[in-house]
């Protein structure tokens, strides 16, 4: 049997998706990316054909993604993340017309055409503020667990105006709102209110366009899906390792170029 | 040669080098009175001095202009000149005549901006004979039959620049991206007689099949970072043509058959391509894409942006729309000047041209 | 020398609502009493301009464009700045803002410009209703900002604009630029006279050019009374009560009401009367207000002993009136309107700047390096070096933004204002 790899190399994650010749997930992995991005890749490639049951000498084709794509050097080809997201959204929720991607250094949110095809796309500056680093930085200062930060959010009585859009303007307002003794759980509301418009206005600039999936890390953030929610006035998709789904893309890419 | 030396042979023989900002002026009265203006768009150098006259939210041409100066490589030139291209170079131009304290003989030029009337007409036929007045002060008189041949050269060198931006659009030409606006940018300091010499060899060696890949329209104030280019070449796409304001909005201007110089300059300016800077209007700007995308087969449209460009960002979200209504693909970058091509601005490019392929 | 009049109009919409009195600062004198007229003129003006729509030429004009030259058509004027600094003064502006982002409009542009562009989108606004414009009229002589702004405004609304182009005076003003400006006028007439469906009364805007121009002495004539000691109000005052000579140029009431407010101010001076109780030092404010930080800035500096008696903002609006001429109504208002101080070179906004820190005796000078407003703030740096070398007069600097308070920082802004008067005891 002919089988497929994904690898999405980003900045925090390294991820694998293998996919079989029937387009069936057969095996994936995600480490942490570390200082060596070729070395993640090698790893996380091993630990998912391991999960998979293969060797190497049966992957048909290799796609390389993400900000390391070009460290790939076992990739045959390699595509962007966006293109891969729009595909590995499409794969599975096939009435997906948009994506919204939060990950770790930026965000994008892309209109998904016909089979899974970019139709337009949209990314953040270079700035941090609307992206995954942006609610790492106010984990920190507000001394809470990344992965439980969104979760206390939507436990706060109130809301506290979060106004800077700049991250280091933000954090200095956290700190000063600390300072002032607001509960913690109205200022990580305040905050992901903040990450939301940000991202808002990138969804507006494309326009929701059919279903709406959201992909990358802070898709696990049910703080910010909720707010997002209540925006678009509708649910999102979100599989449960959103993380993958760039890696789930280029698998699907890899299995194309060869079919 | 490279730029510096190139300056230093022109001031060994005998002429008057001037610093000019962007971006448009009439180069022929430069020429006419013996002056070699050398253009200041992106200079490489590092913003350290600069920082202390302008603030963090200044675009990089004009802090790097600015920089130029302070770092002292500019002081064997002979004189400034300033056009009315936007707020922050109206206030540079004033910052280096009346703040910084430079002996220089610093000059402006206003242009009238659209929609033109007979009064702009007028003020600028005006106003280029006032330059030509104050430029005698230091200079000594414009001698009318040599502003004529170098109206004729300027003639020359857009028709050659136009034969080359027509072969390309129609996919005639063998170099890559790189290659191309190397040569047109040559153009921001040779003079004529040394630029139209360098066009003529560029578009025998270059004439040939251009790439098979998709085409698209870079539009903004100059291509920055160069290291876009290269990309688009390394991605098999070719820049079909452009819509930059250091390029084509004022290199590619029609004819004029006026036989008075003045009058051949004014009617230059007026049928200029449409800019933001003259303030021409949307619809003129949008006639004017959609006339180089027909032209040249071109499925999208990049605007490249300077980061903190007031003038350009202004007309973008327009542009975009009917664009994209017309069912062609857009993409948006901006960056500072001299920053290179980031991992992000990277996965932009290739994601737009994965999109387009 | 943009647009303003936030505060006055915040007081509008609290007509006819109960509020809770707030305590009064005890770092402040006695209120002005013309504040009520101010509120009841605008109030007026502003519900006026529901019935405008439909019934008379509305357009949208520009701060520093040459209004006069409207008048004699009756076209109603409404002022996108002036709603500009209401929305950032009730703090309205990121929300209006974004939606301009949304639309692909770049969080560096203009704020004013967002929150025009916002409102337009959206039909959010704290004013009620704006109506809608026939025309666009506007003048570079403040910015080139305005230019692609209305432009904007222009391609969507599909309404004409007249753009009064300016000619920088990166030196003296030539005669060829005032024909310019005069043929401009000239030009526009037909156009006005299209729109408004009316013919050109020459006499009648003699008229308005005379009384526009006695509004504005007068108005000098109010910010001059700050020269005395104590100031009998402060700028931010000032910046409420310009509304008049800014959208109300060249009508019968923006004079009166000058009038009335200046002998009120002459009252307090001849009773020694101050706007603050302890007036110990004497500043200048350099740019347009921070909006949404007016109420705080002015306890703030009260609280100092510290009175603002100076501005290039409102003086903006009183410097160039001297040229106006009725006999010359298009030659004179071409020089009033294009050597304002945003279209006229650094030099000569230095020497202002000196006149203004002599005349009013300033000890230290608060600049405002707003991030939308490029022709006012490229030079700040230069300056704020050349005023302390020539006159030791200490400075600092702001950097915040009109109305997008999201690029405004609390903390940094404290600790830069901390040390400014820390300088200023020492």
């Amino acid at each position: 049997m002919d089988y497929f790899a994904g690898i999405d190399v980003g900045s925090l994650s390294t991820d694998v998706v293998i996919l079989n010749g029937g387009g069936e997930v057969c095996g994936y992995s995600i480490i942490e990316t570390g200082a060596n991005s070729t070395e993640a890749s090698e790893d996380a490639l091993e630990n998912a054909l391991a999960q998979a049951g293969i060797g190497r000498g049966d992957l048909v084709k290799i796609v390389a993604t993400g900000y390391g794509r070009v460290s790939v050097p076992l990739a045959d080809r390699k595509f962007t993340e966006i293109s891969c997201h729009a595909l590995g959204a499409y794969y599975l929720f096939p009435y997906t017309g948009t994506v919204i991607d939060i990950g770790g250094q930026d965000s994008k949110v892309i209109r998904v055409g016909e089979g899974g095809k970019v139709v337009d796309f949209t990314m953040n500056d270079k700035c941090a503020a609307g992206t995954g680093r942006f609610l790492e930085v106010m984990a920190a200062k507000l001394r809470v667990p990344l992965d439980e930060m969104g979760d206390l959010s939507l436990h706060a009585k109130g809301e506290v105006q979060i106004s800077s859009v700049c991250t280091v303007f933000a954090e200095s307002e956290v700190v000063s709102l600390v300072a002032r003794n607001h509960p913690r759980e109205e200022i990580l509301r305040g905050l992901h209110r903040a990450i939301v418009s940000r991202v808002w206005s990138m969804v507006k600039s494309i326009g929701v366009n059919g279903e709406v999936t959201m992909t990358g890390g802070v898709a696990k953030n049910s703080g910010v899906v909720v707010l997002m929610e209540e925006r678009l006035g509708k649910t999102i998709h979100i599989h449960s390792e959103p993380q993958i789904i760039g890696a789930l893309g280029a698998a699907l890419l890899a299995r194309r170029a060869f079919g | 040669m490279t730029r510096k030396e190139y300056i230093i042979k022109q001031k060994k023989m005998g002429r008057h080098i001037f610093g000019v900002f962007p971006a448009q002026y009439p180069r022929e009265i430069l020429w006419a009175m013996n002056v070699a203006p050398v253009e200041i768009w992106d200079p490489p150098l590092e913003i350290t001095g600069a920082n202390a006259h302008l603030q963090p939210y200044i675009c990089s041409v004009v802090k790097l202009g600015l920089e130029l100066i302070l770092q002292g490589k500019c002081d064997d030139l002979d004189g400034f000149l300033f056009p009315h291209t936007c707020d922050s170079i109206q206030n540079l131009a004033s910052i280096v005549n009346d703040y910084l304290g430079m002996e220089k003989p610093c000059y402006f030029f206003y242009h009238p901006k659209a929609p033109f009337r007979d009064s702009s007409r007028i003020f600028y036929m005006e106003h280029l004979k006032g330059l030509a007045a104050l430029l005698k002060q230091q200079l000594g008189p414009l001698d009318f039959s040599k502003l004529n041949q170098c109206v004729e050269q300027g003639r020359q060198v857009t028709s050659l620049l136009r034969e080359l931006y027509n072969m390309r659009a129609s996919g005639e030409i063998s170099a890559s991206n790189v290659q191309f606006y190397r040569v047109i940018r040559q153009g921001e300091f040779l003079l004529p007689d040394d630029f139209i010499p360098l066009l003529e060899e560029f578009l025998t060696a270059s004439k040939g099949r251009s790439v098979a890949g998709p085409a698209v329209i870079l539009s903004g104030v100059l291509p920055n970072p160069p290291e876009i280019l290269t990309l688009l070449d390394e991605l098999g796409v070719r820049v079909a043509d452009d819509d930059f304001l250091s390029c084509s909005r004022r290199l590619l201007v029609p004819f004029s058959q006026a036989r008075d110089p003045f009058e051949a300059m004014a009617e230059t300016y007026f049928a200029m391509p449409p800019c933001t800077t003259k303030g021409s209007s949307i619809d003129e700007r949008l006639n004017y894409l959609f006339g180089k995308i027909e032209g040249s087969g071109a499925r999208g449209v990049i605007f490249d942006m300077v980061k903190f460009c007031e003038p350009e960002l202004f007309d973008v979200p327009q542009l975009v729309k009917e664009l994209k209504e017309r069912g062609l693909a857009t993409l948006v970058i901006d960056s500072e000047l001299n920053q290179g091509l980031s991992g992000q601005l990277n996965t932009r490019v290739e994601a737009f041209v994965e999109m387009i392929s | 020398m943009k647009d303003l009049g936030a505060p006055a109009l915040m007081g509008i919409s609290k007509v006819g609502k109960k509020s809770r009195p707030i305590k009064p600062d005890p770092h402040f004198g006695p209120p002005l009493k013309c504040t009520k007229r101010l509120k009841e003129i605008m109030t007026r003006h502003y519900m006026l301009s529901r019935y405008a729509e439909g019934a008379k030429p509305v357009a949208w004009v520009t701060s520093g464009a040459p209004v006069e030259v409207l008048r004699p058509f009756g076209i109603y004027t409404v002022y996108p700045e002036n709603h500009g600094a209401l929305c950032g003064a009730k703090k309205m502006g990121p929300e209006l803002c974004a939606v301009a982002e949304e639309h692909g409009y770049h969080q560096d542009l203009c704020s004013y410009a967002r929150i025009d562009l916002g409102h337009y989108f959206s039909g959010k606004t704290p004013a009620g209703k704006l109506p809608k414009p026939d025309l666009l009229f506007a003048s570079n002589n403040i910015c080139q900002t305005v230019a692609y702004w209305y432009k904007a405004l222009s391609h969507y609304l599909k309404i004409p604009l007249i753009l009064f182009d300016t000619p920088y005076n990166f030196r003296e003003i030539t005669d060829s630029d005032i024909s310019y400006m005069v043929r401009q006028f000239e030009e526009m007439i037909p156009v006005l006279e299209q729109v408004s469906g009316r013919q050109f009364n020459y006499r009648k805007l003699q008229e308005y050019v005379r009384i526009g121009k006695d509004a504005s002495l007068t108005w000098g004539e109010v910010l001059a009374t700050m020269k005395s000691r104590p100031a009998p109000m402060t700028i931010f005052d000032a910046f409420g009560h310009m509304v008049p000579i800014v959208s109300l140029r060249g009508l019968p009431l923006a004079l009166e009401y000058y009038r009335t407010l200046l002998s009120e101010l002459r009252e307090r001076v001849s009773h020694g009367v101050g706007a603050i109780k302890r007036e110990r030092k004497r500043l200048m404010w350099d740019n347009i207000a921070i909006w949404y930080k007016m109420r705080d800035h002015s306890s703030l500096f009260a609280g100092q002993g510290m009175n603002f008696v100076t501005a290039t903002y409102t003086n903006a609006w009183a410097e160039t009136t001297p040229y106006m001429d009725e006999n010359r109504p298009f030659e004179s208002m071409a020089r009033a309107y294009s050597l304002v101080i945003l279209n006229n070179n650094l030099n000569s906004r230095l020497e202002l700047m000196e006149r203004l820190i002599k005349e009013y005796q300033v000890d230290g000078l608060v600049i405002h390096s707003a991030r939308s407003c490029k022709p006012y703030s490229v030079g700040q740096y230069d300056l704020k070096r050349l005023l302390m070398e020539r006159l030791e007069v200490p400075s600092v600097i702001i950097e915040a933004d009109i109305t997008d308070s999201r690029a405004y920082s609390e903390e940094q802004t404290r600790t830069r204002l901390e040390a400014f008067f820390e300088a200023m005891e020492g």
